[in-house]
């Protein structure tokens, strides 16, 4: 808590309650599924700020608010996208794998289907349906993903990634970094037949 | 004697064939074996003879309940039916049937731990129990009717809060693959008809006493929710089966399916089950919903809600409304349908593929016409056997061969040639009615196929897709999916194995890094499990697992916990690393009786229901010979389908000295002599099996 | 006419002392935390059974409320089990202050729709029967003779004083909906009383069925499960004069 001389005590309780409001609105977000970005720290802020209704635009550094309001409270957290832009979560509210996913939802969709398929083959072992694309939080189109999948097989950059079907036709995606292509089939056919038949 | 909490206190005897009905003290002779499979076995090992086949008035009809049943401890409500079982083949011995609703917990509030079913009455039946009130009626007039129909008649006399187990016309016909079922959907496999060789078309019980807790109810309250803090989805699955936002993890294969965008589409009007975060313990009931597990997320829009026992949050069953199946289908069948798991899958496990595929409407519409006719007729699946067996038979033209030509043009197969669910209105009646020579050998299980059609098993033992283990049942949960633990446990019973102790924790959906973790402490070191595909040699650490996971399961049934929730040895929450409670059972045991008990006491306890088990399947064969004339192995089991070798990445197929050497460690953990697989002398008497060594030594059956 | 009240009977003196209706000037009523006291009837002669003290009318609306929706019911039953086992230490569902069993397989209306009903067996709907915590006219406690009905001090709720209970029952047959339950190894009647403010059935169902919300009247909202059989004791009836007649 930064200290002030008493004559500047009523402009730090203001700033005070901007930045208690943001980080309720950060935890808020989170518990939706959602990062919240500068620009909506600003509207938060200007909506709390005093002289809000009055139109009046706050004179107050938010940057530094946000600083030390994350100092204060360690489930405030930021995490950078692809252009470097800060964005902020609850960590009590959403887990950094859901942040990764989301902050790589606002680039290059083809990094976000590689880094996905690429953990969950490292991490968990396990080759990924590609129809978990088309679902939540991803909400990627099936003419987006081929599209993908056919720009992936041509970059240099995505040349691990990996297809496997399954014996009733549903596709799964693999890196083969991390695991080798008669272990992703028998996984997918395992997650796509084998458990259905062993309900 | 001192006073128990839990337990109702008495065991109810009916006999049917004199009509008399009397009670005994359940803690004065069954204490020790708790109640449930427990009651059971002690029944069977005291009363009834070996050789007593399951049609015999001789043979015993149990229905077990235990101390947890009718509280408050999440998922109580399941019912053990234990008896003389008629499609163990070639010779019938010891197996239970189980199913949930709310029978378990009216049995107790009716003042009883158990019913024992005895004799033969000389026209048909149905017992009325109302609290201290027990009557053998006439049921003439249910006679051959469906269950549904025999619900509804038995409450309008009893009232609505009975509840009624019922068999249906499959039970009545003496058809082995029938069932006995309560509250719609909770069906007990393979009994029925030994209910329907008794004349008993049902058993209505309606209680309004309690059970009582006996320790301090702010102590119980707080295990109650500590219990409940831990709980995930439907099998104990602690991710959800896409990312949310609290999640660290998810995996597409677990039975939390609820998400935002995912709503009880029939619910009027409909409710999304949201993100579910695991903290909120209000919103448990929307983690599952097992018709869109199964079925696929056209489920999603017919689902009015889940539904299933007395006591359990979970909520594994769904009930569907599909407003065109009357129209399309016609026949009777309802608009509203549900069911859970392989029931629900009854339909379409009988055709080889849709073209629409198994996900698509045609499958969901053979579900939908499958659970309609299981669900009034009481017919059994045996763990999708039937099914596979029919497919194989079928395809192979071994029907055509087999049945005469008059009845083989008697069935419409074009219908079924093209997928046509409205082939099952042919068959499946029928199988209930015996009616002709294809549906009296589906009905009487895989064993009629060997027995009376003269297939060889060995083809069946030689085919990894035809699921089958031995004695005419399928393997369920076996090296397939947990190696050679799987392999062991799928030896141990008369029937499928119907347990769930490893399967929840294997496919719980966290990472196998998490999961190895776990294991260490649950079961002393990171190699108790394996990663899929990646199974590694025997180890005494996957053989403590083994021995856990059979102990448990009869404990289960022994207290009344529900095997598909329990034990809760991993948690969704991520604070607590993910691990669970392994004392649970303990706990709540303690506490609901008043008798402390340790974890390792009462999975004493387990040991000794499992060892009581496996003496009566000793005595009945006549064989102290397990190890090599019951515990065996199909050869698909050893047999990989692409040649891969064992141990190497991506098979399954086990190896003959590592699953020998797993047998040896089993045997050794449980005390039972390594030759042969019968627990010793020393064994049965550490386990309070005295009586059963004294009977053994006279008989030779010691080793 | 006073009836039987001293001048320094305490009941007298605090008639004098808060004067609430300005109305009813002889005939004056005294709000004892939220219960009227009435003392001063024409039919003077007639007490109720209690020894010669004035019948208890509730007058205080309770703070909350249970509501339930029978579209989320799943009919797993552990608000009765939450209600019986961690007030009373019994898992005892006949108990239960909040009731769903009843509606379980068929329905409100039982078994005579058959599958047209709702529940389970029916088209599916779980009706939870919950304790209006009725405005006054409070039906169960204005049918006690023995004034074993109070109020909850903390919620208002109205509570079953289970020391003046005899077991009548009386108000189970004065409750539209059924919903007095009856002990028979105490021999009392009880009901629900809102838990302290925390009902355990909101808290124990796992599909957010119940909550807890602040008090509103449905006594005319939700149609009666029965028509009562008793009503008010003549003693209690008498006192509605003493604030209605003008």
């Amino acid at each position: 808590m930064t200290k002030h001389q008493q004559g500047g005590a009523s402009i730090l309780t203001e700033e005070e309650k901007v930045s208690r409001s943001i980080a309720a609105m950060i935890r808020d977000k989170s518990r939706e599924g959602l990062l919240v970005s500068m620009q909506g720290i600003w509207e938060e802020s200007i909506n709390q700020a005093p002289g809000a209704d009055k139109g009046v635009v706050p004179e107050i550094d938010l940057q530094a608010l946000l600083i030390v309001r994350m100092k204060e409270e360690d489930d405030l957290t930021a995490i950078r996208n692809q252009e470097g832009q800060p964005r902020y979560y609850s960590s009590r509210f959403m887990s950094e794998n859901y942040a990764k996913i989301l902050i790589r939802k606002e680039g290059d969709p083809l990094v976000l289907i590689a880094e996905t398929v690429r953990e969950s083959s490292s991490l968990a072992s396990r080759p990924v349906p590609v129809a978990i694309f088309l679902a939540s939080p991803f909400h990627l189109s099936q003419v987006e993903i081929s599209a993908c999948l056919q720009q992936m097989r041509e970059d240099r950059r995505f040349q691990d990634i990996r297809q496997t079907a399954t014996s009733i036709g549903t596709y799964f995606l693999y890196s083969a970094l991390h695991l080798d292509p008669d272990r992703a089939s028998m996984l997918s056919e395992w997650l796509d037949v084998g458990q259905h038949q062993n309900p | 004697m001192a006073t128990f909490g839990g337990w109702a206190g008495k065991v109810l005897r009916v006999d049917l064939s004199t009509g008399r009905i009397s009670t005994e003290d359940t803690l004065e002779k069954y204490k020790d074996v708790l109640g449930g499979t427990g009651l059971g076995y002690k029944v069977l090992w005291d009363e009834v003879k070996p050789g007593t086949k399951p049609y015999d008035s001789e043979n015993k009809l149990i229905f077990g309940v235990g101390p947890l049943a009718g509280t408050g401890a999440p998922s109580n409500g399941r019912t053990a039916i234990t008896t003389i079982y008629p499609t163990c083949w070639p010779k019938p011995l010891v197996a239970t049937g189980h199913f949930g609703g709310d029978f378990a917990c009216q049995l107790k509030y009716a003042g009883y731990d158990g019913i024992i079913i005895e004799g033969k009455a000389d026209r048909p039946v149905w017992l009325s129990i109302t609290d201290g009130k027990v009557e053998i009626k006439d049921a003439r007039h249910l006679w051959g009717q469906g269950i549904r129909r025999t619900n509804l008649d038995i409450v309008q006399e009893l009232g609505p809060t009975a509840c009624v187990a019922a068999i249906g016309i499959a039970g009545e016909n003496l058809v082995p693959m029938s069932t006995i079922i309560n509250n719609v959907s909770h069906s007990a496999g393979g009994v029925g008809s030994v209910m329907g060789a008794k004349n008993l078309k049902a058993i209505a019980v309606r209680g309004s006493g309690y059970v009582r807790i006996a320790g301090d109810k702010a102590e119980w309250e707080k295990v109650i929710k500590h219990h409940l803090a831990l709980l995930g989805s439907n099998n104990q699955h602690v991710v959800p089966n896409s990312p949310q936002p609290w999640a660290e993890f998810s995996h597409p294969g677990v039975r939390w399916v609820a998400s935002k965008g995912r709503a009880w589409g029939a619910a009027q009007p409909p409710i999304d089950s949201g993100t579910c975060d695991p903290h909120d313990l209000n919103r448990i009931a929307y983690r599952t919903n097992n018709a869109a597990f199964y079925l696929g997320n056209i489920a999603w829009q017919y689902t009015v809600r889940g539904n299933g026992c007395t006591s359990c949050p979970i909520r594994c069953h769904t009930l569907l409304r599909v407003p065109y199946l009357p129209e399309k289908y016609g026949n009777g069948i309802t608009e509203n349908i549900q069911s859970t798991c392989v029931r629900l899958l009854f339909g379409r496990f009988f055709y080889k593929s849709f073209t629409d595929g198994f996900l698509g409407r045609t499958a969901f519409d053979a579900c939908m016409v499958g659970v309609y006719l299981i669900d009034d007729l009481g017919i059994w699946d045996n763990y999708g056997q039937i099914q596979r067996d029919f497919i194989k038979i079928y395809h192979e033209g071994t029907i055509k061969d087999k049945i005469g030509e008059a009845e083989f043009k008697s069935y419409s197969w074009d219908k079924y040639a093209k997928s046509d669910p409205s082939f099952l209105f042919d068959l499946i009646p029928r199988i209930a009615r015996k009616e002709g020579e294809l549906a009296t050998v589906l009905g009487k299980g895989t064993g009629a196929l060997f027995g009376q059609w003269g297939l060889p098993e060995e083809e069946w033992k030689k085919d990894e897709g035809l699921g089958y283990w031995k004695m005419g049942h399928p393997q369920h949960h076996s090296s397939l999916e947990a190696y050679q633990l799987g392999a062991i446990i799928n030896t141990q019973y008369n029937r499928d194995v119907q347990c769930h102790t490893h399967q929840n924790f294997l496919r719980n959906g966290l990472p196998i890094k998490e999961q190895k973790r776990l294991a260490k402490d649950l079961w002393g070191s990171e190699d108790a499990v394996d990663d899929i595909g990646m199974y590694t040699p025997m180890n005494l650490n996957k053989a403590k697992m083994t021995r856990w996971t059979l102990l448990r399961k009869e404990l289960h049934d022994s207290l009344s916990l529900c095997n598909w929730m329990a034990p809760v040895v991993a948690s969704p929450l991520k604070e607590r690393g993910y691990s669970g409670d392994d004392t649970l059972e303990s706990l709540l045991y303690s506490i609901a009786t008043g008798e402390k008990m340790t974890r390792e006491e009462l999975d004493e306890v387990g040991e000794r229901i499992f060892g009581l088990h496996r003496a009566l399947t000793i005595r009945d064969m006549g064989t102290k010979e397990m190890r090599k004339e019951h515990d065996t192995f199909p050869d698909w089991v050893f047999k990989d389908r692409q040649g891969r070798a064992p141990f190497t990445p991506g098979t399954t197929h086990m190896e003959k000295n590592d699953l020998n050497l797993g047998m040896d460690m089993f045997y050794n953990l449980l005390g039972w002599d390594k030759a042969t697989g019968s627990p010793t002398e020393e064994t049965y008497k550490k386990l309070k099996l005295g009586y059963v060594a004294e009977e053994f030594e006279k008989k030779g059956l010691l080793p | 006419m006073n009836r039987g009240i001293e001048k320094d009977d305490p009941v007298e003196g605090a008639l004098n002392r808060v004067q609430l209706n300005p109305s009813c000037s002889r005939r004056q009523f005294l709000k004892v935390s939220g219960v009227a006291v009435m003392g001063l009837t024409a039919f003077g002669a007639l007490v109720n059974g209690a020894g010669g003290s004035t019948p208890l009318i509730i007058m205080d609306q309770a703070e909350g409320l249970v509501i339930g929706d029978p579209t989320k019911c799943v009919g797993c039953r552990r608000c009765e089990l939450a209600c019986t086992e961690f007030n009373d230490g019994k898992a005892w569902p006949e108990l239960s202050r909040i009731k769903v069993t009843r509606n379980l397989a068929y329905g409100p209306k039982g078994n005579v729709l058959g599958q047209r009903g709702q529940g389970n067996f029916g088209q599916g709907l779980i009706v939870q029967d919950l304790c209006k915590q009725c405005p006054h006219p409070v039906p169960c406690a204005d049918a006690c003779p023995n004034d074993a009905i109070i109020l909850d001090p903390k919620t208002k709720a109205r509570v079953v004083d289970t020391e003046k209970c005899i077991g009548c029952m009386m108000c189970q047959r004065a409750c539209p909906w059924e919903m007095m339950s009856f002990d028979p190894e105490a021999k009392k009647a009880t009901k629900c009383f809102l838990c302290g403010g925390k009902p355990k059935c909101v808290e124990a169902c796992p599909a957010g069925a119940i909550r807890y919300v602040d008090w509103r009247d449905l006594t005319r909202k939700i149609p009666p499960r029965v028509a009562p059989a008793v009503h008010a004791s003549p003693a209690k009836a008498a006192t509605c004069n003493d604030c209605h007649k003008k």
